[in-house]
């Protein structure tokens, strides 16, 4: 009898044997291309993390988004994707929030600290799967460059090097550069004899907007920033974006990405611009630094990279401002951009 | 006199004359549909469910009609007859985007649909889901615990998922496929991070009954 079960469904049997064999070594990690997406949960938060490049030495780069409520694989594109990933294995991360990102947690769930957390969770989750001698670089674009150092005081010992790419290291701080610079370069312009009816309509607006923080003017001064970066492009003083073969729109659905920005930075921007300043305790961060900003960001005005560098207490540190860039310059320069961060990881890993 | 008091005057009189330029008597009528059995007054039904270029998914589902009249109207052109339905409605379906699948899930919808057949079988229907759940199936994931790291099994989270559609179709009388659809249908995912997730699906797909195929086997 048992003979017969076994001669009907041997062939049945090995082929299963032989699928699961197939699958099984399909999960061996390759590690000379990373192509992974992965969630990490915390503290009632469902967040991924597409991680994509060569991880053969275990150096993974880390880039915080901007926003808050930006997308993580906004970034995977130009020289990040062509270059980079080439070096290193970049993690694109969805915040808390942000993108994909799900979960279930009120208002008070959602705010700097816990999100600083949710990075230092990512890193335990990179070492659990790949490998506890992983290391790991950290890299902040604007809300980003917030974020960074954020999570940098809270634990800076799993990290190699910090990159600060026109962050906001001092939230609190930027209406008043706002005013300062949008008067700044709206007088250079004006006196270079450049679109001089849109400057003098910049000095309008600032003219008239309240000289302490507000937060229907913070955003009228944030948009016009983006905007006066286009008539700057426009003029040729900023580089036109690098053609990108990315497909990222595909990747996330836009009326997910556009509520979860809307709703997170309902909830962040007050506090985020009326109390948060890392200027005093940047002193604190001691890794090897790397600060690269565009010369003509309006958005994250260039006086924050003075200050990011200065206050840095890092031994090694370097700044670089990108001349014909505002506030991408992994857009806008993206070949110089690459060969910095590359330069940067090798020195330090 | 205010210009929107000038638009609403003409427009009331526009209104007034169409009333009143047709016989507007109307007769409504129920039909006893009490002796019908279960599967003559259920349709199936099966859809693409999604939004084309992001996410896409199969929607599957059932409709019991629980009560129907006919509402005869006289025109100047003749009578016209609607047929006007009240149906218990429910799907099962499941949806994901394909490039990334971080927004892969399952969801169950129940409520009523309202729908109006004209004489040509030209439908409307809109339907109110109250009792919706959605599955979220998230790939590898690992939860963090200060410094316990864990793979979950089975990853993803439950969202109480009420839906709302509008559509149009048409029927099909006599035919296996017993009428096509197309619909706008609008889904709440809550508790979502820390509100309520909107999302916009298009649903294209037919209705069936198994009863007329069974007839046509019988025949055969």
């Amino acid at each position: 009898m048992m003979r017969k079960i076994i001669n009907n469904y041997s062939k049945k049997i090995v082929l299963i044997i032989a699928l699961f064999t197939v699958f099984s070594c399909s999960k061996d990690i390759n590690f000379s291309d990373l192509n992974d997406t992965i969630f990490v949960r915390h503290r009632n938060a469902d967040m991924p993390a597409y991680i994509h490049g060569n991880g053969s030495e275990k150096i993974f780069l880390i880039i915080l988004h901007g926003g808050p409520g930006g997308i993580g694989l906004a970034y995977r594109s130009n020289t990040i994707k062509s270059g980079i990933e080439k070096e290193c294995a970049v993690v694109y991360f969805d915040q808390r929030g942000s993108g994909m990102a799900q979960g279930s947690y009120s208002e008070s769930g959602i705010n700097i600290d816990i999100m600083a957390e949710d990075i230092l969770a990512l890193v335990k989750v990179i070492k659990y799967k790949y490998g506890n001698d992983s290391r790991f670089f950290l890299m902040g674009h604007s809300w980003g460059g917030t974020l960074g150092p954020a999570t940098l005081l809270k634990d800076q010992s799993d990290f190699l090097g910090w990159i600060d790419v026109d962050g906001a290291h001092n939230p609190k701080g930027i209406y008043a550069e706002y005013i300062a610079n949008f008067n700044t370069v709206a007088a250079e312009q004006i006196e270079a004899e450049n679109d001089i009816n849109y400057w003098e309509s910049v000095i309008d607006l600032v003219n008239n907007v309240a000289p302490q923080y507000n937060r229907d003017d913070i955003s009228k001064l944030n948009n016009e920033a983006f905007e006066a970066e286009n008539v700057l492009q426009d003029r040729g003083i900023i580089n036109a974006d690098a053609d990108s073969d990315d497909n990222t729109i595909f990747k996330y659905t836009p009326l997910t990405i556009i509520w979860n920005a809307n709703n997170t930075q309902s909830i962040l921007d007050t506090d985020l611009f009326q109390n948060i300043d890392y200027k005093d305790r940047l002193s604190e961060i001691t890794i090897p630094s790397l600060v690269l900003w565009g010369r003509y960001d309006m958005v994250v005005p260039i006086q924050f990279a003075q200050d990011s560098f200065d206050n840095l207490g890092s031994s090694e540190k370097e700044l670089v401002i990108f001349e014909n860039s505002g506030h991408s310059p992994m857009s806008t320069e993206p070949a110089l951009f690459a060969e910095k961060v590359i330069a940067f990881i090798n020195e330090n890993k | 006199m205010t210009l929107k008091t000038r638009l609403l005057i003409p427009l009331v009189i526009l209104f007034l004359n169409i009333g009143f330029s047709q016989d507007s008597k109307v007769v409504i009528s129920s039909t006893d549909i009490s002796e019908s059995s279960f599967l003559d007054r259920t349709e199936f039904k099966v859809s693409y469910s999604g939004n084309i270029f992001w996410n896409n998914g199969l929607n599957f589902g059932a409709e019991y009609i629980l009560k129907e009249y006919k509402k005869v109207k006289n025109r100047k052109r003749g009578q016209r007859t609607n047929t006007h339905q009240f149906l218990l409605n429910g799907t099962l379906g499941f949806t994901t985007n394909f490039s990334t699948k971080t927004d892969t899930g399952i969801i169950t919808n129940y409520g009523i649909t309202w729908r109006r057949t004209n004489k040509k079988g030209k439908q409307l229907s809109i339907a109110f889901n109250p009792i919706g759940y959605y599955r979220s199936f998230l790939p590898e994931t690992y939860e963090v615990n200060n410094d316990n790291v864990e793979k979950i099994f089975l990853p993803g989270r439950g969202y109480y998922a009420p839906s709302i559609s509008i559509g149009i179709g048409k029927q099909r009388l006599g035919k296996k496929i017993t009428g096509r659809f197309f619909n706008v249908n609008l889904l709440l995912r809550t508790p979502y991070n820390a509100g309520t997730l909107p999302a916009i699906n298009l649903q294209y797909g037919f209705r069936f009954k198994f009863k007329k195929k069974r007839n046509d086997a019988k025949n055969n």
